[in-house]
């Protein structure tokens, strides 16, 4: 029963978000609006963890699980990675290193910038 | 008859379930970063289809199954967000500024080097939102007419890369800060870089873990200003 309540809470959030992705006029998707949702629910504590924690657990520890249809239709798109599979990877690593390295920097700056400050 | 046994749902979520379970396996055995259990399930189930001949829509029957639960999936973040909700509040700055930059910086650095290779604009769209978790840049790259499928490969290449050099790079940038390495690791690679940062500390774990939803949240935000 309690799983079956818990599905029933996440599904039903699930569902609200695409209403409101309806509704709203920018295009905002239906599961980042139901993760904001849920969260506000948790912080205002509507919900507690408790109410949802044996679901929330099996679909956040197999998170990688639910992507496979969505890799495996790289099938249909073989020619296109193909293609551009050199730039592809150039793409990737370099891409990476630099949203590391300014990310770094940036909390860096920002942490020395409040020391000074409390100073 | 054949190609009716494969049209069914059933087969298509055990063999995506037995596919999984080798590559966790594999993993766990080997111990490599690179043997991703996804990447390893994406590869058997893409060969089984292609040697047996097997249409992808026969396999998708259950695959749509699967892909419903990505949006549950994505919602729960927000358990993941909550959980270390104290050490958000403490550190917002730091962290608002860091996802950001990081988010722009991905987002643009990626712009710039497909213009550059001369990379059509499918391809660029499905490699933009690639630095965040795998339900939130399928989300950005369709929106953006990008193609799913290059989306979801390339954030795995990515979080790999990420959980790989990770320790390379902290050195060579210097990065001795551990709420910065956190933060870098998870916004360059979500969920498969955080695993790294996990065994390179709890803080360093913590505040990758919570780049994930805040980059993810930035991305999406951006995204909007881009015409699709």
């Amino acid at each position: 029963m309690k799983i079956i309540i818990q599905i029933a809470i996440i599904f039903s959030i699930c569902w609200v978000s695409q209403i409101v992705e309806a509704l709203i006029p920018i295009a905002f998707p239906a599961s980042v609006i139901g993760m904001v949702l849920l969260l506000i629910l948790l912080l205002t504590r509507v919900l507690r963890v408790d109410h949802i924690r044996e679901k929330s657990d099996f679909l956040l520890s197999n998170m990688a699980f639910f992507f496979i249809p969505a890799g495996v239709s790289i099938i249909n798109y073989f020619d296109i990675l193909a293609s551009s599979l050199l730039p592809f990877l150039v793409v990737c690593v370099v891409s990476t290193v630099l949203t590391f390295a300014v990310t770094a920097y940036a909390v860096r700056l920002t942490r020395a910038l409040m020391d000074r400050r409390k100073k | 008859m054949m190609s009716e046994l494969f049209a069914s749902p059933f087969f298509g979520i055990a063999l995506s379930i037995l596919a999984f379970l080798i590559g966790v396996e594999i993993r766990k055995r080997t111990g490599l970063e690179l043997c991703n259990p996804l990447l390893i399930a994406i590869v058997l189930v893409s060969a089984v289809l292609l040697i047996c001949r097997i249409p992808y829509e026969d396999y998708n029957q259950g695959g749509a199954v699967i892909n419903m639960f990505l949006a549950p999936a994505t919602v729960c973040l927000a358990v993941s967000i909550y959980t270390r909700i104290q050490l958000l509040k403490e550190n917002w700055l730091p962290i608002l500024v860091g996802c950001t930059a990081g988010s722009l910086t991905s987002m643009g650095s990626i712009y710039g080097l497909c213009r550059l290779f001369r990379l059509d604009e499918a391809v660029t769209a499905s490699l933009l939102p690639k630095s965040v978790t795998t339900p939130i840049a399928i989300e950005v790259s369709s929106r953006l007419g990008g193609i799913q499928a290059i989306t979801v490969v390339a954030v795995i290449f990515t979080g790999i890369l990420g959980s790989i050099f990770a320790p390379l790079l902290i050195k060579v940038f210097r990065v001795k800060d551990p709420v910065a390495a956190g933060l870098a690791i998870g916004a360059c690679s979500h969920a498969v870089g955080t695993s790294k940062a996990l065994e390179l500390g709890e803080t360093e774990g913590a505040m990758s873990g919570l780049a994930i939803g805040v980059c993810g949240i930035l991305t999406v935000l951006f995204s909007l200003f881009l015409v699709p």
